[in-house]
C-alpha cells in the first residue's frame, strides 16, 4: 500500500468552540421544538398534520442555521451537515408533542 | 449581547400570544352561535406562522455566534517570527558567553 493511494487529511478540530456550537443549536432546536408544538396547538393541527408541521419546522431550523453559517461555508462551524438536520429528533419530537397537546388543548378544548 | 434580537423575541412572543387569544376568541364566538368548526380564520393562521419565524429568527441571534472549529482559527495570518516570540523563552545571559572569542566586555 502506497502514501499515494492513501491520503488522509487529518484536521484538527477545537473541541471548545464544537461545544459552543453544538450547544447553541441545542439551544435553539429546543426552544423551537417548544414554540412549533405552541404554534400548532394554536392552529389546532391534528394527527399527522402536526407531525408534518414538526418536520416543517426542523427542516426550516436548519436552513436557519445554515443561513446563519452561511451556506458555502458552513464546515467552518461544524464537521456533519447531516447530523446538524437529524441530531436529538425523537427527543425534540417529545418537546413538541408535550406542547402542542397543551396549547391545543388550552386553546381549543377549553 | 444585542438588545435587537430581544426587542424581536418580545415581539415575536407577544404577537403569538395575541394570535392565541384571537384563536380562543374565535372559538368561543362558534361555541356561543352554535357553529361548526372547519378551520381557524387566515389571518390568525398568517399571524401566527409569522410570529413563529420571527421568534426563531430572534432565538436564533440570542444563542450567541457560532465559533470556528478549526483548531488553528487564528494561526493561519501569523508568521513563524511572530509566533516563535516566546519571551519566557528569552535568554539574556547564556552560559557559553564566557567561553566566547569575540565576547565584548
Amino acid at each position: 500500500m502506497s502514501a499515494k493511494s492513501k491520503q488522509v487529511t487529518s484536521v484538527a478540530y477545537s473541541e471548545s468552540a464544537i461545544r459552543n456550537n453544538l450547544s447553541i443549536v441545542e439551544y435553539c432546536r429546543t426552544s423551537m421544538a417548544a414554540l412549533s408544538g405552541c404554534t400548532a396547538g394554536i392552529l389546532g393541527l391534528t394527527s399527522l398534520y402536526g407531525a408534518l408541521f414538526f418536520v416543517c419546522a426542523t427542516i426550516t431550523v436548519w436552513l436557519m442555521f445554515l443561513y446563519k453559517a452561511g451556506f458555502s461555508n458552513w464546515n467552518k462551524y461544524f464537521i456533519s451537515r447531516k447530523s446538524l438536520l437529524t441530531s436529538g429528533f425523537y427527543g425534540q419530537l417529545f418537546t413538541y408533542i408535550l406542547c402542542w397537546t397543551f396549547i391545543y388543548g388550552m386553546v381549543h378544548v377549553y | 449581547m444585542a438588545v435587537v434580537p430581544k426587542i424581536i423575541l418580545t415581539i415575536g412572543f407577544f404577537s403569538i400570544f395575541h394570535a392565541a387569544l384571537s384563536a380562543v376568541q374565535h372559538r368561543s364566538y362558534l361555541r356561543i352561535n352554535e357553529l361548526q368548526f372547519t378551520r381557524l380564520p387566515t389571518d390568525i393562521i398568517v399571524q401566527t406562522l409569522i410570529s413563529l419565524v420571527i421568534i426563531m429568527y430572534g432565538v436564533l441571534n440570542v444563542a450567541g455566534d457560532f465559533k470556528v472549529i478549526k483548531a488553528s482559527a487564528g494561526l493561519d495570518n501569523k508568521s513563524w517570527e511572530t509566533f516563535r516570540n516566546i519571551t519566557s523563552f528569552y535568554t539574556f545571559s547564556h552560559r557559553g558567553r564566557s567561553i566566547a572569542v569575540d565576547y565584548e566586555s
